[in-house]
């Protein structure tokens, strides 16, 4: 082999071949008619993906063809001999080159550590709730103090790494607010209760099932959030125009979203009827489908819309609590008649549904963009 | 003379392009003051920290070119240690209101419009009026962003918007677009998003203010590199005047056409297609067009960058070419020894060894050699070379040396030995650089692909004679004082060595020749001199105009002369050169077309042309056009002449 991968084309290369007797005329080596022909067929991949003439000049230049080669070409300049090779290209190639590119946005398949890292957090609550309802009095205490700290943990390890990932560091209020939420499932309607019933005048139980169900819940967030990314790649591989890539994004949100929410609330009556529950906890369903619309919403770099909303949801939920027991103040026993008629089950229905339309109609406006698509949230999830 | 020098992934950090370049150009003019705005490529490059800086730098601004997602809280890394630094980060962008967005919405949609119609090929020959009127587009709406950006604040957030995409998507599928734009999909109008967001982070920054430590304070911007690095600088000369000089050793455009070919480890997020590929070239390419038209004088650091630039759209005028310095002290012992510390017979190649540099052709050339000559040795020296495909290549060059050429040995006694060496630089054999080049009386470079030979310039440095190929700058570098045969013909290369090992007379003349010229044209200091003197005549002829001001800050009026605004004359008599060099180009240009197909001659008079305008290549000219110099009877041209047409034969 005495050409190097970088083959540039001699006519007729000089080798070690006519060593034995230099003054004899050697046999000419007769090169095609069309010398470019030869040139074209040697780099027809740089031609063929080259989108103008310099990227071909260029091509050629880092393969060694020099002005002076190009001058065998019949040309001034290696310029002029990629202007020509450009126009030559079989033109019914190009279609096909242009279209094969960009048709394969490959998400990659995730690490199966990272879908056993989806299961962790509903180990841990699993394990929580499990070691609560096996204890008693103190026992109980002490799996609470511990599991609570350990599941959030868990999510701190878990939600990194998965495609719920927040893209640009996640928003210190969001935070806040949706530990809030979670605090209020698991205590809020027995507070509520209670305080309806003139109390509290003992410590009342917390909704373990409610508890349980929602830390079960994570897993098929994780895989909706997977599916959704999954689904736009696609569309956005197969659109050709945004508008062609909104109307297909919206309905596969809306699909996501509503199996998501039939995973919430199948997961919640089961472990509302494994705690006992008369009546299934739709609050914590919908609290489900709420969280997972904001994590959505931040994995695709909108932050504000989905801090507000949680925001506001804790705010409903704390005026309704703050407003039964403002209540007891002389005078204003028509603070309490709001959550009275409802009753105390009805408060987080009310308050995540709400907050749950606001950012699906959010979501289904800024999650249709191709723009909100553009870096990969679900590629390495 | 208050310089702003402009690099991208260079100057003050320890890892980069062009570093060495720029600080011997820092150190070297000293009676200058400088200002470093430099933007980074990679983390990693901002932890590597700056080297270490001379009193005259006075200010190191710095922002990260790199950052995909946040913006903010990350001031204050790779500092270097050193306090007169500050780091800018163009990430975190404003949201807009919707006026501002209208505005931005506009300037984008003319700078899609601009990159989407007509292809860049088209500069400069074709359609002069449609091109110059795109190229116009183009720069108003870069201007007009950069406006933008400079009143509201970074456009980071608005370039990646779905506003961008989609006033990128109306202008692909506007009438008039490209076909290549026309089959733009989704996924790549968001490559093109994505890509030129990240082009234009330059626009985000806060460096241009007009007071203390702004781009608008100094007289001069001098960027170190095409493309983004000289976007800075555009928009100083936009805002304050300040002039630019450009000085390219790579050009950027021809770099950016080669990475998009290699494999795009870096691409952003959606595969990029072929139509995301030809919108982000338009988009270079106009920008290299904006930046040549723009910059008050373009420095190429060799001809084939100039061929580019001229290619691009920068005119003849303000091209000066302006060879990269090198440091020629360590080799100064060495060359004027001379030829005699030399082993009589032996050939040497010095480089790393890789497959562009066909080691395979240069055994198969000395095994003719030894032919001729069976006494001659060989000693490829090697640089410490990396990566598996390189050192596959060493061992297959050794097992090819072992097979053409046994070993040998004086007598029946003596323990033979091959009379091919491999070495490494810095083994026993060959502790530097010079005395490996001491060592050996004919220097060989038998490259395919060849940018600008550094080891060429050394042997010149060394006053070694050489036999090169003619690839890249080859011919330009050596000029006539060295041995020229084509490429990938191992036949000519021996007859070139032999020819040179025969005769020691005229080897000495030949490194004689060669180490005047190096000697004259690349060093350090001529490098310095040079741009000593672009420095000065840009300052002369296009000062920045600034309003003088008393010291309550009012303006005081007639404090200029009306003379300073008289355009001034440029030295070397553009008028006369100018005019007539182009004009004498059309010419030649009209009777090649008249007379057919161009032959290599007449690209060669095109070259001398070329040469013209540029008061620095008084020694230029190819190889093959003759003797010059000391060379006065060798048949340099002989043999590469016979060669080629062989080759053509």
């Amino acid at each position: 082999m005495s050409n190097s991968p970088t083959g540039v084309g001699d006519a007729a290369p000089e080798g070690a071949a006519g060593a034995s007797a230099p003054p004899r005329r050697k046999p000419v080596r007769r090169g095609p008619v069309d010398p470019v022909k030869a040139l074209l067929h040697r780099h027809r991949e740089l031609c063929a993906r080259a989108v103008d003439p310099l990227e071909i000049a260029a091509g050629l230049e880092a393969h060694g063809v020099t002005d002076r080669t190009a001058a065998r070409y019949r040309h001034r300049d290696v310029f002029s001999l990629a202007e020509e090779m450009y126009a030559r290209v079989p033109r019914d190639e190009r279609p096909s080159a242009v279209h094969a590119a960009p048709a394969a946005p490959a998400v990659r398949r995730p690490p199966r550590a990272h879908t056993l890292l989806a299961l962790l957090p509903p180990a841990v609550g699993g394990a929580t709730v499990a070691a609560y309802e096996l204890t008693s009095g103190h026992g109980r205490l002490a799996a609470l103090l511990v599991g609570g700290p350990a599941l959030a943990v868990a999510l701190r390890i878990a939600l990194p790494r998965g495609p719920l990932r927040a893209r640009g560091g996640a928003v210190p209020g969001t935070r806040a607010w949706s530990v809030f939420l979670l605090l209020y499932a698991l205590f809020g309607d027995g507070l509520l209760s209670a305080a309806l019933a003139g109390g509290p005048d003992a410590p009342w139980p917390p909704d373990t099932g409610a508890l349980l169900g929602l830390a079960l819940a994570y897993a098929p967030a994780v895989w909706c959030a997977r599916l959704f990314a999954v689904g736009a790649r696609r569309r956005l591989g197969q659109s050709r125009g945004l508008e062609e890539f909104a109307a297909g994004a919206r309905p596969l949100l809306l699909a996501v979203v509503a199996l998501y929410a039939a995973f919430a609330v199948g997961l919640l009556v089961l472990t509302g009827r494994l705690g006992g529950q008369a009546q299934p906890a739709f609050g914590a369903a919908l609290l489900a489908v709420l969280l997972l619309l904001a994590r959505l919403l931040t994995a695709y770099g909108f932050r504000v819309v989905p801090g507000v909303v949680l925001g506001g949801v804790c705010a409903l939920e704390g005026f309704a609590v703050a407003a039964v027991f403002g209540a007891r103040l002389p005078g204003c026993g028509w603070l309490a008649v709001p959550v009275e008629t409802v009753g105390a089950g009805a408060v987080p229905v009310f308050a995540c549904g709400a907050g749950a339309v606001v950012l699906l109609v959010a979501a289904a406006r800024r999650l249709t963009r191709a723009s909100a698509h553009a870096g990969v949230p679900g590629e390495t999830g | 003379m208050r310089i702003g020098l402009l690099t991208e992934g260079g100057y003050p950090y320890v890892t980069g392009e062009a570093r060495l370049w720029c600080d011997r150009l820092v150190r070297g003019l000293g009676q200058h003051a400088f200002e470093v705005f430099a933007l980074t490529r990679s983390a990693e490059q901002e932890q590597q920290g700056w080297t270490e800086l001379p009193p005259q730098v006075h200010r190191v601004r710095t922002a990260p070119l790199w950052n995909a997602d946040d913006g903010s809280g990350r001031g204050g890394s790779g500092r270097g240690g050193h306090g007169r630094g500050g780091h800018d980060s163009p990430g975190g962008g404003v949201r807009y209101g919707r006026r501002q967005r209208r505005r931005f919405a506009a300037h984008y949609g003319e700078l899609a419009a601009a990159i989407s119609t007509g292809a860049v090929g088209a500069v400069g020959d074709g359609s002069a009026s449609a091109s110059a009127e795109v190229a116009d587009r183009f720069a108003n709406a870069l201007y007009g962003l950069a406006e933008l950006a400079r009143d509201e604040g970074g456009l980071a957030l608005a370039l990646r918007s779905e506003t961008a995409v989609r006033a990128l998507e109306r202008a692909c599928r506007a009438p008039g677009a490209t076909r290549a734009a026309h089959d733009a999909r989704v996924p790549d109008l968001l490559a093109v998003a994505a890509q030129v967001e990240q082009a234009l982070r330059p626009l985000s920054l806060d460096w241009y203010e007009d007071e203390e430590g702004g781009l608008g304070s100094v007289d001069l911007c001098h960027a170190a590199s095409g493309g983004c690095a000289a976007l800075p600088g555009l928009l100083a000369r936009h805002f304050f005047g300040v002039p630019l000089l450009v000085t390219e050793y790579g050009v950027q455009l021809r770099a950016h056409y080669l990475a998009g070919a290699g494999a795009r480890a870096d691409a952003p997020a959606p595969a990029a297609g072929a139509s995301a590929r030809a919108l982000v070239a338009a988009f270079h390419g106009r920008l290299a067009g904006e930046v040549y038209r723009q910059a008050a004088l373009i420095t190429p650091g060799n001809t084939h960058a100039r061929r580019w630039q001229e290619k691009c759209g920068a005119e003849r005028a303000k091209l000066r070419t302006v060879y990269p310095g090198m440091a020629a002290g360590r080799f100064a012992e060495v060359g004027e020894a001379g030829a005699d510390q030399a082993d009589p017979g032996t050939l040497l190649w010095v480089g790393r060894i890789e497959p562009a540099k066909d080691l395979v052709g240069l055994l198969h050339a000395f095994a003719e050699v030894r032919k001729e000559e069976p006494n001659a040795r060989l000693r490829i020296v090697g640089a410490p070379a990396h990566g598996e495909e390189c050192d596959l290549y060493l061992a297959h060059c050794r097992a090819l040396a072992a097979q053409l050429f046994p070993d040998e040995a004086d007598g029946v006694h003596a323990v033979g030995d091959n009379p091919v060496s491999f070495e490494e630089l810095g083994g026993p054999e060959a502790p530097e650089l010079a005395d490996a080049y001491a060592a050996g009386s004919v220097v060989v470079l038998s490259s395919v692909v060849e940018g600008f030979p550094v080891g060429l310039v050394e042997a010149m440095f060394c006053g070694r004679a050489t036999v090169s190929t003619d690839a890249g700058a080859v011919v330009e570098v050596i000029g006539g004082t060295g041995l020229v045969v084509p490429p990938r013909n191992p036949k000519a290369l021996a007859d070139a060595c032999v020819a040179l090992l025969r005769d020691p007379e005229r080897r000495e003349r030949l490194g004689a020749a060669a180490r005047a010229r190096a000697l004259e044209l690349f060093t350090v200091e001529q490098n310095i001199a040079a741009f000593h003197a672009l420095y000065l005549e840009i300052v002369s002829h296009c000062p920045v105009r600034r309003d003088v001001v008393d010291e309550d800050g009012d303006p005081l009026p007639f404090a200029n002369p009306a003379e300073t605004h008289v355009a001034g004359r440029w030295s070397t008599a553009p008028g006369t050169d100018g005019a007539a060099g182009p004009r004498f180009g059309q010419w030649l240009a009209a009777r090649k077309g008249a007379r057919g197909g161009p032959s290599w001659a007449s690209a060669e008079t095109g070259a001398e042309t070329g040469a013209e305008t540029g008061p620095e290549e008084v020694t230029e000219g190819g190889a093959e056009k003759g003797p010059e110099g000391a060379e006065g009877t060798a048949p340099v041209g002989a043999v590469a002449a016979a060669a080629v047409s062989e080759g053509e034969a």
